[in-house]
This record gives C-alpha cells, sequence and structure tokens, in this order.
C-alpha cells in the first residue's frame, strides 16, 4: 500500500535535485575544511614555533615556516627549563605524572567497577538512594570540597604527597565512575548473574570470571577518559601536590609564568607540546573510543 | 528449572554472606560520597557564617561574610564575567550543532575532519590557554600578521584589553569544546528517526526548515544536556584563566572559581572562600531546578 507513491516521488527525484545538490555539497565540503584548518591551526602553530629559535621568532611571522627547523627548544623544555625553584625541565613533571596517574588509575577503576557491579546485580541495602547520592555528588561545584579536602588530605599526612594527589582523583572520580559503571553492567542479562549464582558463584568470583570478561571496552572507555583527565588536570595537582610533586601541567604553567624578561615562546610550545602528547597519542589510535569516553564522562565536575 | 530447586536449598548463611559482600563493596563509595562531597559541603557551609580567617574559628557571624563578599568588587565582577562567559560559551553548542549537521549525509573524509575538530578536547586547558596567548600576542602573534598583510590600524589584542579579555577566553574556550558538543549533537541527531526524514522528502520540505521546525525541537533532550555541561563549565573555569590571563589585567579576567580558590590558598580567608563556594553552589543548584523546568513548559506550549 504505502509502497506504491513512493516510486513516482523517486522517479522525478533524481532529474530536479541532482546539480543543485552537487553545489550544497561542495559548499557544505569547503565550509567543513575552512573550519577543519580553523581548528587545526593553534597546533600548527604550536609546531612550527617549537621549532624555530627566538632570533627567527621575533621577526613576527608567527604562521611562516621555520628557517632552520631544530628540536634545541624541545630539548631545553625536556632537560633544563626553569620552573621556579628547579632548572631540570619538565622531565620530572612527567614522572610525577605518571605516578600520580598509576594509583589513581587502579584505585578509581577497581572501587568504583566493583561498587557499580554490586548496585547492578546484588540487593544493597538502600541502592537506589546511593545512586540518587551519587548524582548530586556529580554536580558539586570543587571549590566547595576543596578544603574540606585539603584539611582532611592534611590529617591522613597524604597533603603535598603524590599518592594524596591520586587520592583525591580517585575521590573526584568515583561518583561518575560508578554510575558509568553500574549502567553498563546493568545491560547485562540478570540471567546470567543468576546462571553464575546457582553455579556456586560467590560475590567476587563471579565479577571476576562473568562480569569482567563481558565489560573490556567499557573498561578501556573508562581508562581511557581517566588517563587524559588525569593527565591533563591541573588544578589538584596545584593544591594538593608540592614541589617534588607537581604533574607534568603545573611544571609547565610554572615554566611559563616564572620566567622573567624575554618570554621564550619556542621553549613554551615545546613543553606544551611534550605535555600533550601522551593524551593526542591516545587520542588517535583510540578514536571511537575516547569518543565514548568523554560522552560517558561528561558529567563529570 | 531443576538444578535452581536443588541450589534454592542453600545454606541461608551463604545469602547473608553474599548479600553482605555487596553491601561492604558499596561502602567505599557510599563513605566518599558521605564524607568528601556531602560532609565537606556542609562544612564550607556552615564556615560561611563564621568569622574563620586562616584558621577555622567557629564564631556565628551570620550573614556578614556574604555581605562583605558582595560588597567586594572583584567578587562581583567575577559574576558578571561568568554570565558572559557562559552566554559565550554557547557558541560550543551553536558550532558544535551546525558543524554536525554538515557532517550528515555521506560528506567525504568525515572522519577526518571529526578527528580535527575533536582535538583539542585531548589537550590540557593550561595548553589551551598558553596556545591562544600566544595567539593574542600582540607584536607577534594574530595582530601582527594582520597589519603584514596590510592593515596596519588592526587591532586584535584582547587578552590585554579590560573590556575584551573574556572574549579572548571565550574564543580559547569554544577551540576546545566544539568538537565535544559536534559529538554529543551527532550522537542526537542519529537518534532520529529515518522516516521523519522520508517524510519530510515526499513532502518537499526543505531541508533548512525540517532542521529548524522539526529535527532541533526533537532534539531537545541533547540541548538540555549539553546546557548542564556548559554552565557546569564555566563553574569550574580555572585552568584556562591560569593559563591565559591570571586574572587579569586587573581583574578582569576572574571568575567566581578562579576568585575562590584564590580566597583560599593565597587570601587565607577561610569564610569568605567558603561563602563565594555556597554561591556557586546555589547558582548550580538554581540552574538545575530550572532548566528542566523551562523544557517542560514548552513542552507544555507546544502541546
Amino acid at each position: 500500500m504505502t509502497a506504491v507513491p513512493r516510486p513516482s516521488v523517486a522517479m522525478t527525484l533524481p532529474n530536479a535535485i541532482p546539480v543543485k545538490h552537487r553545489g550544497a555539497k561542495v559548499t557544505t565540503f569547503l565550509i567543513l575544511v575552512f573550519f577543519a584548518l580553523l581548528f587545526a591551526l593553534p597546533l600548527y602553530v604550536m609546531i612550527v614555533t617549537s621549532l624555530k629559535s627566538m632570533d627567527e621568532i621575533r621577526l613576527g611571522h608567527i604562521f611562516a615556516l621555520p628557517q632552520h627547523p631544530n628540536f634545541d627548544a624541545w630539548d631545553t623544555a625536556w632537560n633544563k627549563a626553569a620552573s621556579g625553584f628547579t632548572n631540570t625541565g619538565l622531565k620530572s613533571g612527567f614522572w610525577n605524572s605518571v605516578l600520580i596517574l598509576v594509583p589513581s588509575l587502579i584505585m578509581s577503576v577497581s572501587i568504583a567497577s566493583i561498587c557499580g557491579y554490586a548496585l547492578a546485580f546484588w540487593r544493597v541495602k538502600m541502592g537506589n538512594l546511593l545512586l540518587s547520592l551519587l548524582l548530586v555528588c556529580a554536580f558539586i561545584p570543587f571549590p566547595i570540597i576543596m578544603y574540606p579536602l585539603i584539611k582532611m588530605t592534611v590529617a591522613l599526612k597524604l597533603y603535598n604527597t603524590s599518592f594524596g594527589v591520586s587520592v583525591v582523583h580517585t575521590i573526584l572520580a568515583l561518583p561518575i565512575l560508578t554510575m558509568i559503571f553500574r549502567n553498563f553492567f546493568s545491560s547485562i542479562p540478570q540471567d546470567l548473574i543468576k546462571a553464575a549464582r546457582i553455579d556456586g558463584g560467590r560475590f567476587l568470583g563471579t565479577f571476576v570470571h562473568v562480569i569482567l570478561p563481558l565489560s573490556p571496552n567499557i573498561l578501556v572507555v573508562v581508562a581511557i577518559m581517566q588517563i587524559t583527565g588525569i593527565w591533563n588536570d591541573f588544578l589538584i595537582g596545584l593544591t594538593f601536590g608540592n614541589v617534588q610533586s607537581y604533574p607534568m601541567t603545573v611544571n609547565l604553567n610554572n615554566i611559563t609564568q616564572t620566567q622573567t624578561g624575554v618570554r621564550t615562546y619556542n621553549i613554551y610550545m615545546a613543553a606544551a607540546l611534550l605535555t600533550a602528547i601522551p593524551p593526542l597519542v591516545i587520542y588517535f589510535i583510540s578514536g571511537k573510543l575516547f569518543i565514548r569516553g568523554i560522552t560517558a564522562g561528561a558529567m563529570k565536575g | 528449572m531443576g538444578p535452581s530447586v536443588i541450589r534454592a536449598a542453600t545454606p541461608r548463611q551463604e545469602a547473608f554472606t553474599h548479600k553482605h559482600a555487596a553491601t561492604i563493596a558499596a561502602l567505599p563509595v557510599l563513605g566518599a560520597a558521605l564524607v568528601f562531597y556531602l560532609g565537606s559541603t556542609l562544612w564550607s557551609v556552615v564556615m560561611s557564617f563564621t568569622a574563620s580567617k586562616i584558621f577555622p574559628d567557629m564564631t556565628f557571624v551570620g550573614l556578614r561574610q556574604y555581605l562583605r563578599l558582595f560588597k567586594d568588587s572583584l567578587w562581583a565582577l567575577s559574576l558578571h564575567n561568568l554570565a558572559i562567559f557562559a552566554l559565550g560559551s554557547l557558541l560550543s553548542l551553536v558550532l558544535g550543532f551546525f558543524l554536525a549537521v554538515l557532517l550528515e549525509g555521506d560528506v567525504p573524509g568525515a572522519g577526518i575532519f571529526r578527528t580535527i575538530y575533536l582535538y583539542p578536547m585531548a589537550i590540557s586547558l593550561i595548553i589551551t590557554g598558553l596556545v591562544w596567548q600566544w595567539l593574542f600576542n600582540p607584536t607577534l602573534g594574530l595582530q601582527q600578521f594582520v597589519r603584514d598583510l596590510g592593515a596596519r590600524d588592526f587591532v586584535f589584542n584582547w587578552v590585554a584589553d579590560p573590556q575584551k579579555v573574556m572574549y579572548a577566553l571565550i574564543v580559547a574556550s569554544v577551540w576546545q569544546s566544539t568538537g565535544f558538543y559536534m559529538v554529543l549533537c551527532s550522537a542526537g541527531l542519529k537518534g532520529i528517526d529515518h522516516e521523519v526524514w522520508q517524510a519530510s522528502r515526499i513532502d518537499g520540505i526543505p531541508k533548512y526548515r525540517m532542521y529548524l521546525e522539526v529535527i532541533i525541537p526533537m532534539m531537545s533532550f541533547t540541548f538540555l544536556t549539553s546546557l548542564v555541561l556548559l554552565s557546569i563549565g564555566a563553574v569550574k573555569a580555572y585552568d584556562i584563566i591560569v593559563a591565559m590571563t591570571n586574572g587579569g589585567p586587573g581583574g578582569h579576567s576572574v571568575l567566581p572559581s578562579y576568585y575562590i580558590v584564590d580566597m583560599y590558598i593565597n587570601r587565607r580567608f577561610i569564610a569568605l572562600g567558603a561563602a563565594g563556594s555556597t554561591v556557586l553552589l546555589l547558582i548550580v543548584v538554581a540552574f538545575l531546578v530550572a532548566l528542566p523546568l523551562i523544557n517542560l513548559g514548552l513542552r507544555r506550549r507546544k502541546a
């Protein structure tokens, strides 16, 4: 019945539309190219600036390709750029970031996944109440809990340590990660869990042997989201760390803000690129999973 | 059915431990939520009514700190800036939606375009602030570039201009987050039933009218989510200010979160920081309550 009118429409369309359609397509494409250039521009400027000498930068041609491209600024940024108290460049910050990232990644993912699993499959007392509570937590702005968190980490002797920074990252990730895991696990058929329970599976055993093998994707998505989020963090590292434990972003900011006199933008841009490389590599490799990660983690904060 | 009947005889005790294992597993998160979130929030709210300066001091002073806060011209300026910044951030959503629409259909290289629009999202806001500060450099950046092209009087010195510094922050922030809203809008567009489009083709309705009159209203959930995220982003904004302007020139790029952190860390005035953050919380709450209500109102009017 409905198929009857359609062929006639389909027959009239191809004659009338193509020329106009092709024009529209070209316009669309050109607009997309324009915006792509606009979005790529800052990265391009970062790269060419980092390969120039200061003499060349002073000529003022910000978009020009470097005349004598070299990695001197990269070397300085990594090894000896001054950042307030030390002249050891970014490399210490890089290792601090790794040292902050690894424990917080392990702690946040394991605690949140197990809790999400408990909420999805087991009758946790007042589980729904906890879920609503987590949603509320996800909306609490960080500044209001910052000072009490400082006091508590001081009391726990975690303040000004790299592990303390990891703990705070974990705390800040728990509400949103728990909700993400709980939502994902809820999509796993309950029957599987019932079957496992019938086979005598215990709480943790079922989690490790039944649930985790079904969830590699969500684990990767959450890991990507956490790695980029923690790597790019500035405020937590600044407030809860100290000179020995500042992450790379704080180190970078110190390099760009403590120098007096000439602002050496080639070194700044090299330092910025060095800091950006780890998350950018993850981004370009992971593609769609990264997108899922930022969409799922959007509520964080 | 057979095995389950047999297992129904499982000792009660085992079921008991199972149930408790789940509750125990939920305890760390519950504890974190109660202590670190609710407890901390409550503590800050209480502190905002006290005379605490460098150290917590439980002397109750009523609303005096709030009066002091709103007499501080820098705080008033930060709220004003927050409104500008939040409104300006809407550009990310508008542009993101526009790009998502353009990428609908079979555009060659769509994947590459998406990758380019989204990469700023993977970069720290410290870097975003730094690179835009460099682009806005008056003697070596964009301004000089355009002047060299011949426009001698071209002025694009936004970072150093008290009246325009917020626009500079908005440009940097829009560059950073447009790709993200593009992704959200793409997901929303994909969720729209194919038959809606087919019906419009048969009726000969032009595409732009379809978007304005049918698709955008259908995507109200996506836009609502985006508005919530945009407002949270504006309330959170801190790193980008530090890297790009450090609040300058003369406090004209200070946002509330920057003001509060500065109050706690540098000016060491606990009660005032607490009062500021309580106001920030109230703003978020008001926004979260208002948005769904507005949405509901719009739907009612349509119906």
